[in-house]
């Protein structure tokens, strides 16, 4: 077997599918924004333009916007005279109060931790890639954002808040606060991070700042 | 000739995708620090494991009470199944259709695609790869979607506070089914899809 050797020996030859392991010839994939495998049709390559310079912006969007999205009321209950509101942590300690710690220890950390850490992680990133900066911590940072991406759970927290809406219409008025719209634009921002992120570039650009 | 990377002595790291060559297999990757390993370590018991314990926790799951709606003093615990039924009761057909298929539908679906993945690896099915990836990649996409009910009950005992008019409260059965959302989440990523293509492969070679 001769090329057991060359394989190994020029890693830019050649690319791996990540899913079903298939060895192709670099040049066999086409550079395109995107590249499917040709055996599992799985998405081996996605580049994106200015993808550092769009996860740092959006990164600091979502920064701002965490904020608000946690501050201010979801939503407000108003029936004969008595009104209730919520926030994202108001929902974590009545869960805490209804004695389901476990699950109020997972709300917190899918609605509230873990969003919160997947921006930091990425606007620290995408800062010191694109101003080619050397910084602790890198790859470290990368790789727990991409362990945390499932994690982070905002969009089904958003699902839950219109079932909740339809469940209570009949019970009482409910009426959307500033902190809904702020969450609304924090959840498109994370779903246009994840599409900007180009995984391959920044694993490039990383072992470039960390070799220095 | 369609060729398997580990077959020609090369291995990536799952996490960053760095090509290493098999001597490497075990050390830590030179690019992010995690150990490489031609496969994902023990990848059939870990999935296995941890889709039995979901499948155990479905069941009280669904046969205890996940909240209880009182208002004016009167109201019982409701299990999932009774939420979707009062849902139709109040003739909400489309958000009783959402309930049902985020917890009780999809649960299902995620244990039976990835019984039907596992039994693949373990019997050497060879036959449609890609609908089986199809699959896969469906079952990694939804799991999380379960968590649905779960924020429903928290919402609603946040809000839902008002005295003795109305109120919300969780019941045991939230933890049971958080915690079989979260055992298959986890089974699907213990799962390493390159176990199907391996057996293809071999079969390959044995009848070129
Ligand atoms: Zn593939
Ligand atoms: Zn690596």
């Amino acid at each position: 077997m001769t090329d057991r050797g060359l394989a190994s020996t020029q890693p830019g030859k050649f690319w791996v599918c990540p899913e079903c392991d298939l060895l192709m010839n670099r040049r066999a994939i086409p550079h395109q924004h995107e590249a499917h495998c040709p055996r599992c049709q799985s998405l081996i390559v996605s580049s994106k333009r200015h993808s550092i310079e769009w996860t740092l912006a959006l990164g600091i969007a979502g920064l701002i916007l965490f904020f608000p999205a946690n501050l201010f009321p979801i939503l407000t209950l108003t029936t004969l005279g008595l009104s209730q509101s919520e926030t994202i942590f108001m929902s974590v300690t009545a869960l805490y109060d209804s004695h389901l710690y476990a699950v109020s220890a997972l709300v917190l950390m899918s609605a509230i931790v873990v969003p919160l850490m997947k921006l930091l992680l990425m606007t620290y990133l995408s800062g010191c890639l694109l101003f080619h900066k050397p910084a602790p911590l890198l790859s470290w940072a990368m790789r727990s954002y991409q362990q945390l991406d499932s994690w982070g759970m905002l969009e089904i927290y958003m699902l839950g808040i219109l079932v909740s809406i339809v469940k209570l219409v009949d019970v009482a008025d409910v009426t959307p606060g500033i902190g809904l719209y702020s969450l609304t634009g924090l959840i498109i921002v994370t779903l246009l991070t994840s599409t900007q992120l180009d995984r391959h570039r920044f694993w490039r650009r990383i072992e470039q700042l960390e070799r220095r | 000739m369609q060729h398997s990377a580990l077959t020609r002595g090369i291995i990536i790291c799952h996490c960053c995708e760095k090509p290493a060559s098999i001597k490497q297999d075990g050390q830590t990757c030179p690019r992010c620090g995690t150990h490489i390993h031609r496969r994902k370590r023990h990848s059939i018991a870990y999935t296995w494991a941890l889709l039995l314990a979901s499948m155990i926790m479905l069941i009280p799951a669904n046969l205890l009470p996940i909240m209880t709606f009182k208002s004016l003093g009167k109201g019982d615990p409701a299990t999932i199944m009774q939420g979707v039924l009062q849902l139709l009761e109040h003739d909400m057909l489309g958000i009783a259709l959402v309930v049902l298929t985020a917890s009780i539908i999809i649960p299902v679906l995620k244990v039976v695609g990835l019984i039907i993945l596992l039994l693949t690896v373990q019997l050497g099915w060879t036959t449609n790869m890609r609908q089986k990836m199809l699959m896969y990649h469906f079952v990694e996409w939804i799991g999380r979607w379960s968590m649905l009910d779960i924020f429903v009950v928290a919402i609603l005992a946040a809000i839902v506070q008002l005295g003795s008019l109305a109120s919300v409260t969780g019941n045991t059965g939230a933890t049971a089914f958080a915690a079989a959302v979260i055992f298959t989440m986890l089974a699907a990523n213990c799962f390493d899809t390159r176990l199907i293509w391996d057996k293809h492969l071999e079969k390959l070679e044995v009848f070129p």
